[in-house]
């Protein structure tokens, strides 16, 4: 029997303890009873039984046993004995004290156990706080998939969950810097048959595969069922990984364990545990790696969770947007049509002809808003790349004034730049100029007709600033949060006033799409102050530019 | 009597027709100056002009139209059932100098460049008016019977006047010093007049075929060299920005 240092040193202490007592009553024989001895004896058993536990008392009971026949019952040193009746007290000594030695292991290893599962339960109990700490939902698997890595000493341990396509990615792994091998998988593995596995470890199942790792995953997800992987890189399917490798008698090594994630009776994910030589649990991390697979099934249905939610905020949004299009659409689309149509009719049918110039009109109408709905559309796809170049801002400034002259038409506007410097930055002008020309629309929509109109450019920082000042009503307080979403219309608008409630939605998502935005403050003095922000370009002095 | 042909290329009849209208409306040729829409037609030199318009519904078509009448002006639609609008533009270029003026639904300025460096001398994106296209037509037209009238080498342009040989520009009558790039710049807007340029086409002017820091900042010369000439740069008169797409030259100071 194989015995640790400590166990050897205590099982001469306590033979010698029981040599000492059994002389030191030999001297005292005379004195002494048959019950004396015994409960001495059975003192010595229960001491050493309690220290070093059953097996060495149950050898310190036989010791005394043979020790109290030897020499303190008669015929002494002789294992004869004369009285039928010391028989019985020498077999219920024997007894006592091998029932004695076995309750106290009973109760030390119950205290044992129970004190190993109440560490468990708190090292899990604080991982789950932790894990549920995290705020992002992928750091607590990385987490979860630490503990088991350094507790189990393996070298790696992944997740595998369903891809967008067809096959299999890994969302989460430890550690943190493994190569992303295996990333994508096949789906299409089947194991040749249907593997015959009987419920528990017991059920030791002669299936093994020697098919690639691949198709596996595909295959525990439709079967919940898990599998180790051997050394010579056969598969063997199992319904408990961990307690396979706990399993005393296994003699072939594993190299790796799938295991079903499974919540609510459903697959949701697959851990993989892998290390390069054999991985041989004990029951405890047995139990404790399948407690931890809950703990990763947990955390990646909090993720795919948390995923779907973000996937329905984002419906939510295009579905709002989409049904603010409809409005838009079926009401601005069709106004102008009905006028045309029925202006049309009119001329054709010999009506005066003073209409067309309303067709016109309408026309134009159509023509921006079609315009609108496709700028607005491009934003929201994400198609207006950056296509940035050095571009003056009086480049921008003067088509923007030229692009809106109809609107603007009658109107004082003050052009507010620097004296003798060159204000340029890096944009995409067609893009800028859309930008502040609904801008521009904006404020000429928005203030009293012929009040003036500013815009003022400055360069602050690594920023081109240009900002359009209106004197119109301004906007107010519990409104400014709202007037970029598109289709927004102040709730004051007179109906004819027209416009889509596209402008500014569409300048500012052109402007962010540059990596500038459009800014809102009110005006000193009433009004509002409108300011396209977009990156600047330093352009040194005139003479640079000397070729 | 001479002709003056106008090759239409658009698969769309309703189009086709509003071209046809407006060329045959006799605006066309009314023109030497640019208030001239409401001329009478002028007499060339001998005597009355008269208008043609040839139609073809598809780019092959177009381009077989194009070789045989020899049209002066070519009106191309880009969206060809047979062929896309740029490569007919490009064949017709290989072999004819006559001004190609695109039609296009489409608003991309990448696709308006393209063009133009394919060889089309002016675009309009519908919806266009009817006085936008003429006014178009007609400068396309005026512009190449300039182009082939000989140059005494001076050119005025409101209070600037630019000696090309002497490489001498005067603003009122006082010397104004460019830089050479300013120089390079301002002698290929004014021979190319009313001609929309794209970047490319300025840089290859100014620059050749060098690659250097200093394209980027074309933007930045034009900029510096409108503060030279124009009165107002941000309102300029003569040097005119086509958004996206390059710089267009007014002799006469209007838009």
């Amino acid at each position: 029997m194989h015995m640790t240092r400590r166990q050897r040193v205590l099982w001469l202490l306590w033979f010698g303890v029981l040599v000492a007592v059994g002389a030191t009553m030999l001297v005292l024989r005379a004195r002494l009873d048959r019950a004396h001895v015994a409960l001495i004896f059975l003192l010595v058993v229960l001491g050493g039984s309690s220290a070093a536990g059953r097996a060495l008392g149950i050898a310190l009971a036989f010791g005394a046993f043979l020790a109290f026949n030897y020499f303190f019952l008669p015929p002494y040193l002789t294992f004869a004995i004369a009285d039928p009746l010391d028989w019985l007290v020498l077999v219920t000594f024997l007894i006592t004290s091998l029932v004695a030695a076995q309750l106290l292991y009973r109760a030390r290893s119950t205290a044992e156990a129970a004190m190993a599962r109440a560490a468990e339960v708190d090292r899990l109990a604080t991982l789950g706080a932790e894990t549920l700490n995290l705020a992002r939902p992928e750091d607590a698997l990385r987490a979860i998939l630490d503990v088991i890595r350094t507790t189990l000493g393996v070298v790696s341990c992944d997740v595998l969950i369903h891809g967008a396509g067809e096959g299999f990615v890994t969302i989460a792994h430890s550690p943190a810097d493994v190569s992303a091998q295996h990333n994508e998988l096949s789906a299409d593995w089947s194991p040749p048959g249907d593997p015959t596995v009987h419920d528990g470890v017991l059920g030791w199942p002669d299936t093994t595969d020697t098919a690639s790792a691949e198709g596996l995953v595909g295959w525990i997800f439709v079967h919940g069922r898990g599998a180790v992987e051997l050394a010579d890189g056969a598969i063997r399917i199992v319904d408990d990984p961990p307690l396979e490798t706990a399993r005393p008698e296994r003699s072939d090594e594993v190299r790796a364990l799938w295991i079903p994630l499974a919540v609510r009776n459903e697959t949701v994910g697959v851990l993989r545990v892998r290390t390069p030589g054999d991985l041989r649990l004990t029951l405890d991390q047995a139990r404790f790696l399948d407690a931890l697979a809950y703990y990763v099934a947990l955390g990646v249905e909090r993720q795919r969770l948390v995923a779907e939610a973000e996937r329905a905020e984002a419906e939510r949004r295009v579905e709002a947007l989409r049904s603010a299009l409809l409005t838009a659409v079926s009401h601005d689309l069709r106004t102008p049509l009905t006028t045309i149509k029925a202006i049309a009719h009119e001329i054709a049918h010999g009506g005066p002809t003073d209409g067309a110039r309303v067709i016109e009109d309408e026309s134009d109408r159509l023509d921006a808003l079609v315009g609108d709905l496709l700028d607005l559309s491009r934003i929201q796809s994400g198609a207006i790349g950056p296509s940035a170049e050095v571009n003056t801002a009086d480049d921008l400034i003067g088509a923007a004034l030229r692009r809106a002259d109809a609107i603007l038409r009658g109107r004082a506007i003050d052009i507010d730049l620097p004296p003798n410097q060159l204000l340029a930055g890096r944009f995409d002008l067609t893009n800028a100029l859309r930008a502040l020309v609904n801008l521009l629309e904006n404020a000429s929509k928005y203030s009293p007709t012929g009040s003036p109109i500013t815009i003022r450019a400055r360069q602050e920082g690594d920023r081109l600033r240009i900002a359009v000042l209106d004197r119109g009503p301004g906007v107010p307080v519990e409104e400014r949060a709202r007037i970029f979403e598109p289709f927004y219309r102040p709730a004051t608008t007179a109906p004819d006033v027209g416009g889509t409630g596209l402008g500014l939605s569409i300048a500012r998502g052109l402007a962010v799409a540059q990596g500038g935005g459009v800014e809102f403050e009110p005006r000193a003095g009433g009004g509002s102050v409108f300011t396209l922000v977009l990156p600047g370009a330093e352009l040194g002095s005139e003479s640079t530019f000397v070729v | 009597m001479s002709t003056v042909t106008v090759l239409v290329i658009d698969d769309e009849p309703q189009i086709r027709r509003a071209v046809r209208n407006a060329l045959i409306s006799g605006r066309l040729l009314g023109a030497n100056g640019d208030s001239a829409m409401d001329s009478p037609p002028v007499s060339g030199s001998d005597g009355q002009r008269r208008v043609r318009v040839v139609e073809a519904a598809t780019g092959r078509e177009g381009i077989d139209l194009a070789a045989a009448e020899s049209p002066a002006l070519v009106v191309l639609d880009l969206g060809l059932p047979d062929m896309p609008g740029i490569e007919v533009c490009r064949e017709i270029r290989r072999w004819s100098s006559a001004p190609i003026i695109v039609l296009s639904a489409r608003h991309a300025d990448t696709e308006k460049v393209a063009l133009l460096d394919a060889g089309a001398d002016d675009y309009l994106t519908k919806p266009f008016s009817t006085i936008e296209f003429m006014a178009r037509a007609r400068a396309q037209l005026r512009r190449a019977q300039t182009a082939a009238s000989p140059n005494d080498g001076v050119m005025t342009f409101g209070d600037v006047s630019v000696d090309l040989p002497k490489r001498r520009v005067e603003r009122a009558g006082e010397l104004l010093h460019l830089t050479p790039t300013e120089w390079l710049l301002l002698r290929t807007f004014v021979t190319h007049p009313r001609q929309t340029l794209t970047h490319r086409q300025l840089f290859h002017a100014v620059w050749g075929n060098a690659e250097g820091d200093a394209q980027q900042y074309l933007r930045v010369y034009v900029g510096h060299l409108r503060r030279k000439i124009e009165a107002d740069p941000v309102r300029p008169q003569f040097i005119h920005t086509e958004a996206g797409v390059g710089y267009r030259f007014e002799p006469t100071g209007t838009s």
